[in-house]
């Protein structure tokens, strides 16, 4: 089947496309906005501040009709990206929407990574079916290692490669995108550890405080650790069980926070539902994300394991 | 009766205001009248250990008339729960009543607004707390 920007939907469409370099991006991009534009849909581009800048160009008079964001800011955590997209959709009341978002890049960390492939699928679970909204999600083959590119297969229902759109062979559905979790690297063995209780909350504030400090990060960035830090072990030891275990380490120009307790997180969304003012749900694990560069939440058989990022 | 204390850099409570008597206290945090407004001061920390405490003594300050004022230049660190305490007492306030919060610390202001609670028909943010930057 040919490449047909213009293709009727009615449906939330999630699509990879694979490209190499940027001319290639722009070749592949510029046809899906324009179609966009012309059939009255509302376009929106997340991306690199190069490849925005290649399109606006290459699009002429059709860029005034696209809202152009930059993933370093909307998605440097990419927990916040679900968020910006239901803004997105919410904002057009019901119009056909049209979206690229470029998560993945090569200069990604692991951590990341991980992160941006687990947000790839949780899109299939958080945006509702009947969604008129297409979006596209680049993947550039010259830059990725061919892992990524194997995932963005099995997290993405379609999958547009040189001229060639098709539905993935792949795919792991909806019910499978809500498990998929990569597991977490170990903790390094000596680091810093506190088990914890109600009544310990001060002394985990504390213990984050200080390294903090002696990791040398800025004062504001140390209170905002600290109160996300604060949240994740309110939610140890109201829901997980009484109590949680703290650990603190150095990774890669990171201080990383870990909670475990022994509690389940069964919705996989619960860190990037934007919380609605009236209601009583938790709200924690969202400032968290809204406070830290990155969080990865994993719930195994033995019970939940939080981690916060903060870049020192 | 005492002079509140100076406050932090970029912080400022309500000008002239002075404390009265003790109307709350447990290990973490002391709520006190303040004088001649209806208000309230605080100083410690508000979060789950004592955020349904909080919350019940707000409500028992609604029911006279007025806003309710509440100054809290001296609050070292409020969590999520303790400001769903104050936002469930702002909810139960009467719909001429409103709270007024004074003094708030950037982050508090900062949290409010990224749990979705800093703009609630309840509750008023008094700029007071914006020192020169």
């Amino acid at each position: 089947m040919n490449a047909e920007p213009n293709a009727a939907y009615d449906e939330f469409r999630h699509e990879a496309l694979l490209y190499r370099g940027l001319a290639d991006f722009v070749d592949r991009t510029v046809p899906f906005i324009r179609g966009g534009v012309e059939a009255g849909e509302s376009v929106a581009v997340v991306t690199s501040a190069e490849h925005f800048e290649a399109l606006r160009q290459a699009l002429g008079s059709h860029a005034r009709a696209v809202a152009f964001a930059d993933m370093a800011d909307v998605g440097a955590n990419p927990a916040r990206i679900i968020p910006f997209w239901q803004d997105f959709i919410a904002a057009q009341d019901g119009r056909p929407l049209r979206g690229i978002g470029e998560p993945i890049w090569a200069g990604r960390s692991a951590a990341e990574l991980a992160e941006c492939q687990r947000h790839e699928c949780l899109l299939n679970v958080a945006i509702d079916r009947a969604t008129p909204m297409w979006l596209l999600c680049p993947y550039d083959l010259t830059g990725l290692n061919p892992e990524v590119i194997d995932e963005a297969r099995c997290s993405h229902p379609y999958v547009t490669e040189g001229l060639t759109r098709r539905e993935s062979g792949v795919f792991r559905g909806v019910e499978g995108s809500r498990a998929a979790m990569a597991p977490l690297p170990m903790p390094p063995e000596g680091c810093q550890r506190f088990a914890f209780r109600r009544g310990d909350l001060a002394a985990v504030r504390e213990m984050v405080a200080a390294g903090a400090v002696q990791a040398g990060m800025s004062k504001s960035r140390t209170e905002d650790l600290i109160s996300a830090a604060h949240e994740v072990a309110s939610n140890c030891v109201r829901h997980g069980g009484g109590a949680g275990d703290l650990r603190l380490w150095r990774d890669d120009g990171a201080l990383i926070t870990e909670f475990r307790d022994g509690g389940r997180l069964e919705d996989p969304l619960i860190d990037r539902v934007r919380p609605a003012a009236h209601a009583a749900g938790r709200r924690g694990l969202w400032l968290a994300n809204q406070l830290c560069d990155l969080v990865q939440i994993r719930t195994l058989p033995s019970g939940t394991v939080v981690r916060l990022h903060m870049r020192v | 009766m005492s002079l509140l204390r100076g406050p932090a850099a970029g912080e400022q409570p309500m000008a002239g205001w002075m404390e009265g008597e003790q109307m709350y206290a447990d290990k973490q945090l002391v709520i006190r009248h303040t004088i001649p407004t209806n208000g309230l001061s605080f100083a410690g920390v508000i979060d789950v250990n004592n955020a349904d405490a909080v919350a019940a003594a707000l409500k028992t300050q609604l029911g006279g008339n007025g806003d309710l004022h509440l100054e809290l230049s001296r609050v070292e660190f409020w969590d999520v729960s303790g400001i769903r305490a104050l936002v469930a007492a702002a909810e139960s306030a009467n719909s001429r009543r409103r709270i007024v919060l004074h003094g708030m610390a950037p982050l508090l202001r900062k949290v409010m607004t990224l749990v979705g609670w800093a703009e609630l028909p309840g509750l008023d943010i008094c700029n007071c707390g914006e020192g020169p930057a």
